[in-house]
């Protein structure tokens, strides 16, 4: 399987963030701020996290097997002392479905073995699918918030749920249970 | 981003080199260059599993911005000897001494930094705090740093506790005959 590594995000990073925050299933699936913002203004805006906002927000790209740039993670509400903070994700158009899943556990993993984060909060627009089946969305969410946000002329509708150690245990324990299944199912095709 | 040349001549002037002793111990590189922050955090950065601990820093969960603003305000002094770092920084509370930090096993240039910060900084006393495990161990050993503690479970990487060891030296007890400082003019 190939890999999703996660890197700082850097200067040299910015136009690609910048066409992306202007992507227009992008702006209805999280924000549509851009639209409103200069160029200069969006890319200051990136300058000022890279540079000073570590304690409070920080971007994070993510590239795949041949560091080409997958697309961008990033964290808010960042609580350092009860190890809590937001995730959010912004895939490129041309790596959404192949990459997507593989980069979400790539940033959570980061965020947990080298962060030290205990809970990871995370929230999708309720139309949003790019990364969530509607049935895994409506499944796992905890709060349903109407009227969370305004995107693309339409008031959109936010679950939010969270994201714990026990929950990241119970994933590796259905995989690891999964994955020896297939590798028993294929040793006893072999052996009959 | 700006490397400079430590010379011993003057104290601004910035190369450190060991050309009369480089044959009598085995070294990969005995001319030692000082850093700016930026030039610093890049090769750190470069450093990669080496670079984490150093000077309590860690490129994995710090960008370079960080890493070279944490180095401003800690005062360091980083230095490039081929691929290794060195590392320094005053201890507020006690000027004469130095923390320290090193990204291999190679002594010699931890030998000729030590003597330059003895020599030209007026340190006497260096401490350094090295992740358990980590091959730069071995230079402060053959530096004659003795281990004088352990911080149980002191820092967290790659989704573990991990200890660091503090190791201590005094002025006098790392130099070697074949190591004086010696200077570039």
């Amino acid at each position: 399987m190939f890999g999703v590594t996660v890197r700082h995000f850097t200067q040299a990073d910015i136009p690609v963030r910048t066409a992306l925050l202007r992507e227009s299933r992008f702006q209805a699936n999280l924000t549509d701020f851009a639209v409103v913002a200069e160029d200069d203004a969006l890319v200051a805006g990136q300058r000022r996290t890279i540079e000073q906002e570590h304690a409070v927000k920080r971007i994070f790209t993510l590239c795949g097997p041949n560091d080409q740039v997958l697309g961008f993670a990033w964290i808010t509400s960042i609580d350092w002392r009860s190890q809590t903070c937001e995730l959010s994700f912004g895939v490129l158009p041309e790596y959404r479905g192949g990459f997507g899943a593989i980069a979400v556990a790539a940033a959570h993993d980061y965020l947990r073995t080298e962060l030290n984060m205990r809970v990871v909060i995370n929230q999708v627009l309720e139309h949003n699918t790019m990364l969530h089946s509607a049935e895994a969305l409506a499944a796992q969410q905890r709060v349903r918030c109407p009227y969370d946000s305004y995107t693309v002329g339409e008031w959109r509708t936010s679950y939010y749920w969270t994201t714990t150690e026990d929950d990241v245990r119970q994933h590796h324990e259905r995989t690891e249970t999964r994955r020896r299944e297939i590798a028993e199912r294929i040793r006893a095709r072999r052996t009959a | 981003m700006v490397e400079t040349t430590l010379t011993d001549a003057t104290l601004t002037d910035t190369t450190l080199t060991n050309a009369a002793s480089a044959s009598a111990v085995e070294s990969t590189c005995t001319d030692i260059r000082r850093l700016d922050p930026a030039a610093a955090a890049a090769h750190l950065r470069a450093a990669a599993e080496a670079g984490r601990g150093f000077l309590g820093l860690d490129p994995v969960t710090q960008n370079d911005a960080l890493l070279a603003a944490e180095l401003a305000r800690m005062q360091a002094q980083v230095f490039r000897a081929g691929d290794m770092l060195l590392g320094s920084v005053p201890n507020p509370d006690q000027p004469r001494q130095a923390f320290i930090a090193a990204t291999s096993a190679d002594p010699e240039p931890l030998r000729i930094l030590l003597g330059f910060l003895d020599t030209r900084q007026r340190c006497n006393s260096f401490v350094a705090m090295v992740p358990d495990g980590a091959a730069c161990a071995a230079a402060f050993a053959s530096c004659g740093f003795r281990q004088v503690g352990v911080l149980r479970d002191h820092r967290y990487q790659s989704g573990a506790y991990q200890d660091v060891i503090v190791y201590h030296a005094e002025s006098g007890f790392f130099a070697s005959a074949d190591s004086e400082v010696p200077c570039s003019a």
